[in-house]
């Protein structure tokens, strides 16, 4: 359309500077792990240098280029040179890169590298780094590139072109297109997304409503939340996209409270969006009208389980309803309804703008695509990354990112957050796919990776993750919020050393009367309890039976005890906050009734002060 | 200040063009605790006359959210990660460092009403494991000693002098790590 062609002419213009810059121009990434770190204050500095004439240069913000562990990561581009990118730099590090670019030389003792195919110097290129070898960049395509408050530039680089095309099919087509991509949601469940779509396109009940899970409440995933700040507009244009294809008139895109950047960068998405004629009335001269808004959520995991976000939306508690009806009956309101997760509109922008066949090109035959993961816990190198679906787990957790911290062993992979389970590290070799993690008996979920290694204890995960189903449990149903917290109980128990052999077949039990609960919070719950009894069966026992926790981290089967007096053992008492430490006669102890076992006495002890059970040291 | 005349009216401005069944509660609930930092109680009864709902309703909304407050936070609220990533690198005993130091169980204010420990959701800012969050800074990793000092500067507590290490001891110290 007429329409799209001059959005687009103008938006290349607007991004030609940046696509190849005249002069240097820096870009600094502002993500809500780089802002953490101070990125803020760096592109201030950068800013301030340039201000005040030291520097000849602009100075961009982007979104996030998922190297979490390396920010605030600055990326310098001099005309007609590579890229290269500085991984680290907080502010206090850019008078020395000001004074480098300035004298045009290359800093690389601070460089991570180049975005070149070549290395420059001793400056390896970007796609060398263990971090980023195998990975597809196409959702990612945009971040730490493009300003994801600028509208242009996703339009520049091909953005809103799979909506254009969509609005010259009929929705028929553009679902046929979906279908044929072989793409299923990424929110967990894997259920094909056009699909889906054909169900609410079908359904003659207006209003209908397009929502966008945006909720990603399991913690230790952040693949969402990197599009939303990222890129904006890639999940805004599908979410479009999605309401053409199936007929509806509103979305809703609700994101979790504990998001506020991507809530910002979403609404200003939205609102440059409706200003460019692309959201609202008439969208793109096609007389198709569709109203986008943002809903920010209140702090509920089940808000993200679709039957609860819809109780959200209609104004009372969040509480997951039963299934049938299914939402493209009666969702939000009463609605037909349509409700997908961020990446998988965020993949429906790609499908439509390069097609089915290109989009397919990557992952395997069952699971095409890419997926993002985010990977955190025990792990060399945190991030984002993006994979073809089909990548062998360890390459994405060990080389990818890094492994466990040196001289220890990977435990587990824990995927899929709370009500999913573990994966042994001794069993990485096989693809990240669904049912590979299946078949043994956990869930390759919507994209968290955290690891775990030898010091860490199953037990101690058990806990947390029951701790969290019952803390989140709506309470409807008394399988889910009775069944965790007995659960958790017994746990605890265990972990404090009143464990009972017949507390495991408790345990079990309460997995099995699990299967009852209304929902997949309930359901889930258990999962990780399963994988503990399959795979780390001894561990539990020896809590159980000889009260021992191997890793000494349940707090009730360990004591800390002086085992050589030690001029330190002065700042162990001054550091304890209870007074635990106590000076006898020129001789220091651990006064047990008081002591919290918070650790700090050992940290400045060491040797001095150990962490003893009835086994010894 | 809660129930005065100000704050009603203030309540009936902020939620005056909401309207029932157009998903606009939450929207309501965040403008009052941006404003208040706390939705106030006598705010319910107008958020169901706005809602065209019960105050049961209304209060059930609100106690069903972890994010929406009750009440006032207290002068400084410290949120603690709970988060796995969190977990796995120490977080428990630095929860029980600050439980000690603050003087308040995890979720509560000290007696004083001066510091509150808040539980907060992993947020992917995971690379800072274990983490605490305080006036809007994150602080971490962060060791239990480290906790511990963060808690006593924010008392005003000074610092109890410690004496230097003796040099041998720390090279023992060291090697044993
Ligand atoms: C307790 C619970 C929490 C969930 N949380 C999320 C979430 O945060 N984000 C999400 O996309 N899906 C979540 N789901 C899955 C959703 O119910 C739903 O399957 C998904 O949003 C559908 O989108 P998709 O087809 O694009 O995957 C959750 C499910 C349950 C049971
Ligand atoms: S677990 Fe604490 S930030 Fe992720």
């Amino acid at each position: 359309m007429a329409a799209y062609e001059a959005l687009r002419e103008a938006a290349d213009a607007a991004w030609a500077p940046f696509e190849k810059p005249s002069r240097t121009l820096i870009r600094v990434n502002l993500g809500t792990c780089s802002l953490v770190v101070g990125a803020q204050e760096t592109l201030d500095a950068l800013r301030a240098s340039v201000q005040a004439g030291e520097l000849e240069a602009d100075v961009m913000a982007t979104g996030c280029s998922g190297l979490c562990h390396a920010e605030p990561l600055v990326e310098v581009t001099q005309p007609g040179g590579p890229s290269v990118l500085y991984g680290q730099l907080t502010a206090d590090r850019v008078p020395a890169l000001v004074e480098r670019i300035a004298s045009r030389v290359l800093a690389h003792e601070m460089a991570l590298a180049v975005a070149a195919d070549e290395p420059m110097g001793d400056v390896p290129p970007l796609g060398s780094l263990p971090f980023m070898r195998g990975q597809v960049r196409r959702l990612m395509a945009n971040c730490g590139v493009t300003d994801p408050l600028e509208i242009d530039h996703y339009l520049a680089r091909g953005g809103y072109e799979g909506l254009n095309k969509a609005l010259r099919m009929e929705p028929e087509q553009v679902v046929a297109e979906m279908l044929e991509s072989g793409l299923w949601g990424r929110g967990g469940a894997g259920f094909p997304t056009g699909r889906k779509w054909e169900f609410l396109r079908t359904s003659e009940r207006h209003p209908k409503y397009i929502i966008c899970n945006a909720d990603e409440g399991d913690p230790g995933a952040f693949v969402n939340r990197n599009i939303m700040e990222s890129d904006p507009h890639l999940l805004l244009e599908g979410v479009i996209i999605g309401g053409f294809a199936s007929d509806a008139d509103r979305a809703f895109i609700y994101i979790r409270d504990e998001y506020p950047v991507p809530v910002v960068r979403m609404e200003k998405a939205i609102e440059d969006a409706y200003a460019k004629g692309l959201a609202g009335k008439d969208i793109l001269g096609s007389g198709f009208d569709f109203e986008v808004e943002v809903v920010r959520g209140a702090g509920s995991y089940v808000c993200g389980d679709e039957t609860g976000l819809l109780s959200s939306l209609e104004d009372r508690r969040g509480m997951p309803k039963l299934k049938p009806p299914f939402p493209a009956e009666s969702g939000a309101l009463g609605q037909p309804s349509n409700i997908n997760n961020v990446e998988s509109y965020a993949n429906a922008s790609l499908i439509l703008r390069h097609g089915s066949a290109w989009w397919a090109s990557a992952g395997t035959e069952e699971n095409r695509g890419t997926k993002m993961f985010s990977l955190s816990g025990k792990v060399e190198r945190v991030g984002v990354l993006e994979v073809p679906l089909g990548t062998l787990t360890r390459q994405v957790v060990v080389e990818m990112g890094g492994g466990v911290p040196e001289g220890r062993t990977l435990k587990a992979v824990q995927s899929g957050g709370p009500l999913s389970g573990v994966l042994p590290g001794s069993d990485v070799d096989i693809p990240l796919e669904p049912g590979p993690y299946r078949e043994r008996g956990t869930l390759l979920g919507a994209g968290g990776l955290v690891l775990l290694d030898d010091s860490d204890c199953i037990v101690d995960l058990c806990i947390y993750f029951q701790w969290f189903a019952e803390d989140e449990s709506c309470g409807r149903c008394t399988t889910c919020f009775a069944g965790t917290r007995r659960a958790l109980e017994i746990l605890k128990r265990i972990a404090s050393g009143r464990g009972r052999e017949a507390d495991l077949e408790l345990l079990k039990l309460l997995g099995r009367i699990a299967a009852n609960a209304n929902c997949f919070h309930g359901q889930g719950a258990p999962t990780v309890i399963a994988s503990t009894f399959r795979y780390f069966e001894d561990e539990l026992m020896e809590h159980v039976r000889h009260k021992r926790c191997p890793a000494k981290r349940c707090a009730g089967l360990v004591r800390y005890e002086v085992l050589h007096q030690s001029e330190r053992l002065a700042e162990a008492a001054a550091i304890c906050p209870v007074g635990a430490v106590v000076e006898e006669g020129g001789a220091y102890r651990i006064d047990q009734e008081s002591c919290v076992k918070c650790d700090a006495c050992r940290e400045q002890a060491p040797y001095a002060i150990g962490l003893v059970d009835e086994f010894g040291v | 200040m809660a129930g005065s005349a100000e704050v009603l009216a203030r309540v009936s401005e902020l939620i005056g063009d909401l309207k029932p069944d157009d998903v606009a509660l939450l929207k309501g609930l965040h403008r009052l605790q941006h404003e208040f930092g706390y939705i106030p109680k006598d705010a319910i009864p107008l958020l169901a006359a706005q809602f065209n709902t019960t105050p049961a309703i209304i209060f059930g909304t609100i106690d069903f959210y972890s994010e929406l407050r009750q009440k006032p936070p207290a002068e400084n609220v410290v949120s603690w990660c709970s988060g796995p990533a969190c977990l796995l690198k120490g977080s428990g005993g630095i929860r029980r460092a600050l439980e000690a130091t603050l003087g308040c169980a995890m979720g509560e204010a000290s007696a004083d009403g001066k510091y509150e420990l808040q539980l907060v959701q992993c947020d992917g800012t995971c690379q800072l494991a274990p983490l605490i969050r305080s006036e809007g800074r994150y602080i971490g990793p962060l060791s239990s000693s480290e906790a511990i000092k963060f808690a006593r500067r924010l008392k005003g507590e000074t610092e109890v002098p410690v004496p230097p290490a003796e040099e041998g001891d720390a090279a023992a110290a060291e090697a044993s790590e």
